[in-house]
């Protein structure tokens, strides 16, 4: 069955988008290639499954979570400490989605999200599928890519796994497919991805889940990023 | 009315209410310079007074008018740790005294951990706490994620879900002493039925904790199928062998032999004290490990696999040894080192901060209570932290002769 996937993968994944070139990222910006990618497990949750071939356009997505003081640009009403400046905003999913709105740019979609945090061949974790300790952000105060070993996803965005959870624009829904019934199902909770500094290292996979109301955070220390669409030329 | 006899009325109530308030607290403390053994019975009074939510014992005890009408009212979210350590420290103290009146609190603390299973209505989902209420209260709001439920079996409570590996090592840990040193058969057969039902769910979802919506709870992942800490390995081997031991059913033992076999659990957890770097030293997961070792290595007898516990003991004897007792479990730590290995580690040093263990003060603070209309009153009232760790490591070292009735 791998062996069938990463054939697929290798066949959707190099077909030809001759669009993608002719678009440089902006800055803070990565670019993720249009095309299939290996999304969900079957070993997680079973609101991962099942494990399928998802597509998504091109899409430039942001290199790191959204900092404080971006979010005070946006915000000016919006405080934090001077010495957590750099630290990803910990916000609703309304202000997260008015600060992407604002910034020209629009939350990740689950499968935008996925794709840029584990590539097209359907790894683990951003940077294979072997974990360590000190690929982690496992410290709010530590991001910005500067986990131990600083490794990025296969398009180059950091800090995906660990640090903070990142909103997606999408409501809990159950994948295609998928016949396990959840109540929570629905529209009124919004799906975050990457885990947090805050539970075990299980929910820092690619594929892991988790639903959340999307203005009653909690405790839950959520940030997002932002994605740009491409414009057809 | 007559104004004075409306003042009357009024004057009554308060003394009622105040009464009322003041009724519910234990309020003498002891102080200092007072022996370790009055200490302790002092704590103890404190803690079963002020904390004892029907059996459970609670961590964190707010005071009214912050806790509105119940002096219980607080964060919640760990009190498993504090009622495992009380039923321990009950265990023990039965031990010694053989005292009917100390067993039958120990009963009463594990009936209490049967309700957090029986709050959710799941045969084998444990809570990590409960309220006796039919409306959620304040601190639902602001001291815990959004994972209180009412109760369906149990109609008038409500319950806290997302149990996590250390609840779930609390519960094998302390149900285990209890099964072992203090339970008569009765319980020991109620012990054992719930760890059956405990453990058994967790190995029915791959070794997982899952919450009534059947995903993984944050910090529930013992699954060989998934990336999890070594710590977590520790904790399944030392479940299982506690459970097997308990109930005697086979599963559990082919489930821990089959973890070893194909999943090197044997293996993964010998490192799972973190030594360097050094500040990723925990304390924390170190009382978990403290715990799952000193269980499970009373309990095998393999030799080999006796050596790779010890191998994980002596990583943590590494930092353990020049610990600073800055927390009353890393106390616990040293007299479990020598527990397991006999070896004579106790300095006049580490003597001394036995003597010198202390449970909390209570102290006054403003609370800011989320109100109905959506506004925040401020409050100042009075809080307690726990002392059932110290009282615990009191009664524990007294099992095994390292401290003395005369501290």
């Amino acid at each position: 069955m791998k062996i069938f996937y990463t054939a697929l993968i290798i066949l959707i994944g190099t077909s030809p988008n001759f669009s993608q070139d002719l678009n440089e990222p902006p800055e803070g910006m990565v670019l993720v290639a249009e095309g299939g990618f290996i999304m969900g497990s079957k070993y997680g949750d079973h609101d991962e499954k099942p494990k399928q071939i998802a597509y998504t356009k091109a899409f430039f997505i942001d290199k790191y979570e959204i900092s404080n003081t971006e979010f005070a640009k946006f915000d000016s009403s919006f405080k934090f400490p001077a010495s957590k400046k750099d630290n990803a905003a910990i916000v609703t999913w309304s202000q997260a989605d008015a600060y992407a709105k604002w910034a020209g740019k629009r939350l990740p979609t689950e499968k935008e999200w996925e794709k840029a945090a584990r590539g097209i061949d359907g790894r683990v974790f951003p940077w294979g599928n072997t974990y360590d300790n000190t690929y982690v952000v496992w410290d709010q105060k530590s991001t910005r890519g500067t986990s131990i070993a600083k490794p990025a996803s296969p398009y180059g965005c950091f800090d995906m796994a660990g640090g903070v959870w990142e909103w997606t624009a999408d409501w809990y829904k159950p994948y295609p497919g998928n016949k396990t019934p959840m109540e929570q199902y629905g529209e009124k909770y919004k799906v975050m991805r990457g885990g947090s500094n805050f539970n075990n290292h299980s929910f820092i996979r690619t594929s892991q889940r988790y639903y959340l109301l999307p203005e009653k955070i909690s405790n839950y220390p959520v940030g997002f990023r932002c994605v740009l669409d491409i414009e057809q030329k | 009315m007559h104004n004075k006899l409306r003042l009357s009325l009024i004057f009554l109530c308060f003394v009622f209410v105040t009464l009322q308030i003041w009724a519910q607290k234990v309020n003498e403390f002891p102080s200092k310079t007072d022996p370790l053994h009055k200490k302790v019975a002092l704590f103890d009074r404190l803690m079963l007074g002020n904390h004892w939510n029907e059996g459970a014992i609670m961590q964190h005890v707010i005071f009214p008018p912050a806790g509105l009408d119940r002096p219980i009212v607080g964060s919640q979210a760990d009190c498993l740790d504090p009622t495992s350590e009380m039923l321990a420290a009950y265990s023990h103290k039965y031990a010694l005294t053989k005292d009917n009146k100390d067993r039958e609190i120990a009963n009463q603390i594990f009936e209490a951990i049967l309700k957090l299973e029986k709050v959710t209505g799941v045969s084998g989902l444990v809570a990590r706490s409960f309220n006796k209420t039919d409306e959620p209260l304040w601190h639902e709001e602001v001291m815990w994620y959004h994972e209180w439920h009412g109760s369906t079996s149990m109609p008038g409570y409500r319950w806290l879900g997302d149990l996590s590996a250390d609840k779930f090592t609390s519960i094998f840990y302390g149900v285990g002493t209890f099964w072992e040193i203090c339970a008569d058969a009765e319980y020991k057969k109620k012990a054992a039925g719930l760890l059956d039902r405990f453990i058994g769910r967790v190995i029915d979802n791959n070794f997982k904790l899952t919450d009534l919506d059947g995903k993984m709870t944050l910090w529930g992942n013992f699954c060989p199928d998934l990336p999890h800490q070594q710590l977590n390995s520790l904790e399944m081997l030392a479940a299982l062998k506690v459970t097997h031991r308990i109930t005697g059913k086979e599963r559990f033992n082919a489930a821990y032999h089959m973890l070893i076999d194909r999943y090197q659990y044997d293996d993964h957890q010998i490192n799972s004290k973190i030594l360097f770097p050094e500040e990723w030293r925990n304390v924390g997961d170190d009382y978990h490990a403290a715990r799952s070792l000193y269980m499970l290595m009373r309990y095998e007898d393999d030799p080999n696999l006796l050596n790779k516990y010890r191998m994980n003991l002596n990583r943590h004897w590494y930092d353990w040894k020049d610990i600073e007792f800055t927390w009353e479990s890393t106390i616990w730590f040293v007299m479990v080192y020598q527990v397991l290995t006999d070896e004579d580690i106790m300095t006049e040093d580490k003597k001394q901060a036995i003597k010198d263990m202390w449970g909390f003060e209570r102290r006054k603070k403003e609370f800011n209570i989320p109100q109905k209309d959506g506004s925040f009153k401020k409050i100042t009232s009075e809080e307690e932290g726990t002392a059932a760790a110290m009282i615990r490591n009191y009664w524990f070292g007294r099992y095994y002769g390292i401290i003395d009735e005369k501290w």
